[in-house]
């Protein structure tokens, strides 16, 4: 069986240096497991013949130069990054494969990692390719308002390393399930845990897979497919061979190369303006490409307003954050809600001791803190040096800020320096990503396999050997659902189920942990209510919320802009190329969703805010404590002695669930 | 495995572990809702006050760029300043604790 797993994977990893290589062969047969199930079957990339990569031939990027902006990363530099990543990540691998015998060595790396690397392994699995190119992207284009957010993610630590972190170590075993099945009916407790941890890393991992789709599609110019099926095989070759303990390694090289990349890149930008922030920020208030953009782009003054200065108002809030309420209601959802991801919670299992816990969230929280001030200076940066309407003309949403910024640093386009750094920072991206989705994949997998199988189906009592095939299997068949949602969701929102995973986690997860951990009185039954009641709410708002698609909406803009367009056009002007296109596309998007109603079929929201943690979490509490008072349970009240003396001590660590 | 037999009831009820248990409370959840709270003074200062972001302190740097500034500062301070007391209180009240147990 065990070889049988080793095939499948193969298969599967060979498909991605197929991909990597970027041979002219069709794609068809490099990725064949997956793709049975995939809906987006009918994509054009097997035809597509890849322009073929000799080993010496650097080839200019193909057809794609029609359209002037547009990142275009010298192929055979980045190809060469991207292998190089592919085969050191892949040396882990097999070095952590053999080292992998043991349950407690797949899911936790036999609690061997050190707090210093376990440090670097959480900051590489928190900061996103998301953070890395779009946080950047939202300063260069809204200036402080991009800033502003990026405080969220990093202050989430402060939650985790002072309330969760250390009892969540000392408590727990492998997963949630085990932290909160310690004094309730086990079966009952560690089923809903299981649901609601794949429930969260699913959503989060299926934006992750579209996000790296697009941005591979954009970067090497290949179809999404390939590159979704190229993240995912090398995502499930880690996870399956190496489990735990590939994972971490594979996070802690993303996490040193992405301090590397943003470092440099943040030197580099404060050197020209002579590391003084005074010049620097003057110079971005008095540039007349950023009181333009602010003007027209932003605020659509199309005449100058007396009085306003347009360079300044790029620090000043309120260009991108419109909505305070929502605002908060965000906070929330940042500042409780990675407390509850699963696949945060699971790394601090990875150290042998509470003090490595907190030492390692401490390292991580310094890293995330400097990660996302430098992050800050290279938006700002960027909108100095390359000026928001320059970004927005390559990518509207300002993803290809941090890309377009290293080529100008290096040297600029079709430069040697230029391509190198651009090269390089595609391949930290492509790492990130890698990254992020392995510990996913490993914490859903975790809680089918740990909670479901062998706790629910088989009593716990399963050898080692078994344990450890069962989660391979596992991992294995999460990591092609990954895939084949990642392809079936090409055309989704995926802003939307991101904000749902930090939703159910602040609302269901959060309150739960914090009150098995920390209320004598906390039962069975306030678990269950707590985690549905938590998930559900933080469900259906979302899905009524403004974040999902309203093709209504969707209509009445395209609607507009064929207005806009055909009154022009009556007045006598000639449309230019440009605008003809964009008539066509309107028309064709108007008739498309004008009959459309939302998922749930909705014409417009019901819900005002675009996260809900400000109403959900407090209820997802609220339910926990009435459900547990409904159902009160002598058992768990006398059972708290234990959880709280091995919480707060460590006292029998690690044998949580021998119980 | 000899974990199995302790006596929790005992161990809850030993004053080292009242002590320990009582000051890590208070230390965690005081900061942590100081913390939290702080944070969520961004939102609702920018969103309802916005005037405030906008007074300019250094040429054009306003109290809105120090102000995100600051949460970094005291998000590294106060995690700087817990393991500095976890390390020296909790730790050795923990060990005092389990020496009195053994």
């Amino acid at each position: 069986m065990k070889k049988r797993i080793a095939a499948i994977t193969l298969a599967l990893s060979l498909s991605v240096c197929a991909v990597a290589t970027l041979s002219d062969a069709p794609l068809a047969g490099a990725a064949t497991a997956p793709q049975a199930s995939a809906p987006a079957a009918s994509l054009p990339a097997a035809t597509v013949a890849l322009p073929p990569v000799a080993a010496t031939a650097i080839a200019p990027a193909k057809a794609a130069d029609a359209s002037p902006a547009k990142v275009r990363p010298n192929r055979g530099i980045t190809i060469g990054m991207f292998a190089l990543i592919i085969a050191v990540t892949m040396g882990v691998v097999v070095w952590a494969a053999k080292k992998t015998q043991t349950a407690s060595d797949f899911y936790t790396a036999g609690g061997g990692i050190t707090g210093f690397q376990n440090g670097w392994a959480i900051a590489g699995d928190y900061m996103s390719a998301a953070s890395f190119l779009g946080m950047s992207g939202l300063i260069s284009l809204y200036g402080i308002d991009g800033f502003m957010y990026a405080v969220g993610p990093m202050f989430s630590f402060i939650a985790i390393l002072l309330v969760i972190a250390e009892p969540c170590r000392n408590a727990g075993k492998y997963t949630l399930g085990d932290i909160l099945s310690f004094r309730s009916a086990p079966k009952t407790v560690r089923a809903v845990a299981a649901l609601s941890t794949v429930t969260v890393s699913i959503f989060y991992l299926i934006a992750q897979m579209v996000g790296a789709g697009k941005l591979m599609q954009m970067l090497l110019d290949i179809p999404y497919r390939v590159s979704v099926i190229g993240v995912g095989a090398l995502m499930v070759a880690y996870v399956v061979f190496g489990g735990m303990k590939a994972t971490t390694w594979v996070q802690i090289i993303k996490a040193s190369l992405l301090m590397t990349a943003t470092t440099v890149l943040c030197i580099l930008v404060a050197a020209k303006s002579g590391f003084n922030p005074v010049t620097f920020f003057t110079d971005i208030v008095n540039s007349s490409a950023i009181q333009e953009h602010v003007r027209l782009n932003v605020l659509k003054d199309a005449v100058a307003k007396d009085g306003v200065n347009y360079g300044q108002r790029f620090l000043e809030p309120g260009l991108f954050l419109k909505n305070p309420l929502d605002q908060i209601s965000l906070g929330f959802a940042w500042a409780l809600g990675a407390a509850g991801l699963p696949h945060i919670l699971m790394r601090f299992f990875t150290v042998p001791s509470a003090k490595e816990a907190r030492k390692s969230i401490i390292i991580a929280l310094f890293l995330n803190a400097s990660f996302f001030f430098m992050i800050s200076i290279i938006g700002f940066g960027a909108a100095l040096y390359l000026t928001p309407q320059g970004i927005a003309a390559v990518d509207k949403g300002g993803n290809m800020a941090t890309l377009l910024l290293a080529q100008f640093m290096g040297g600029g386009a079709g430069s040697l320096g230029g391509d190198i750094f651009l090269a390089f920072i595609c391949a930290v991206a492509f790492a990130t990503i890698l990254a992020v989705v392995s510990g996913l994949v490993l914490a859903a997998s975790a809680a089918i396999a740990h909670d479901v199988y062998v706790n629910i189906i088989k009593d716990g009592k399963a050898d080692q050997q078994l344990q450890v095939k069962v989660a391979r299997i596992t991992s294995l068949l999460v990591g092609t659902a990954a895939i084949a949602m990642g392809l079936a969701a090409e055309k989704e929102n995926v802003v939307a189920l991101v904000a749902l995973a930090f939703a159910v986690a602040a609302s269901g997860n959060f309150p739960v942990i914090i009150l098995s951990l920390f209320w004598k009185k906390f039962n069975t039954a306030g678990i269950v209510s707590g985690l549905v009641v938590g998930t559900v709410t933080a469900l259906s708002l979302v899905m009524v919320s403004p974040v999902m698609t309203y093709p209504k909406k969707v209509a009445a803009d395209a609607k507009k802009i064929v207005e806009t367009l055909e009154q022009k056009q009556a007045s006598g002007v000639a449309l230019a190329d440009m605008e003809l296109k964009a008539l066509e596309k309107s028309k064709a998007e108007y008739a498309k969703n004008k009959e459309g109603t939302s998922m749930v079929g909705l014409d417009k929201p019901i819900f005002p805010l675009k996260n809900p943690g400000i109403v959900s979490v407090p209820i997802g509490f609220l339910a926990a404590v009435i459900g547990c008072l409904l159902f009160r349970d002598r058992r768990a009240e006398d059972m708290f002695a234990e959880i709280d003396v091995r919480q707060n001590t460590g006292i029998g660590i690690a044998k949580a669930s021998d119980h | 495995m000899a974990e199995k037999h302790l006596d929790w009831e005992k161990i809850a009820n030993n004053s080292k572990f009242l002590e320990l248990k009582s000051r890590k409370r208070n230390f965690l959840f005081s900061w942590w809702i100081v913390s939290t709270i702080y944070y969520l003074l961004l939102p609702i200062i920018s969103g309802y006050f916005p005037g405030i972001f906008r007074v300019q302190v250094i040429g054009p740097i306003n109290f809105g760029y120090l102000f995100i500034l600051s949460q970094f500062v005291v998000a590294i301070g106060v995690a700087a300043y817990y393991a500095h007391v976890a390390n020296k209180d909790f730790d050795r009240l923990t060990k005092q604790l389990l020496e009195v147990l053994n």
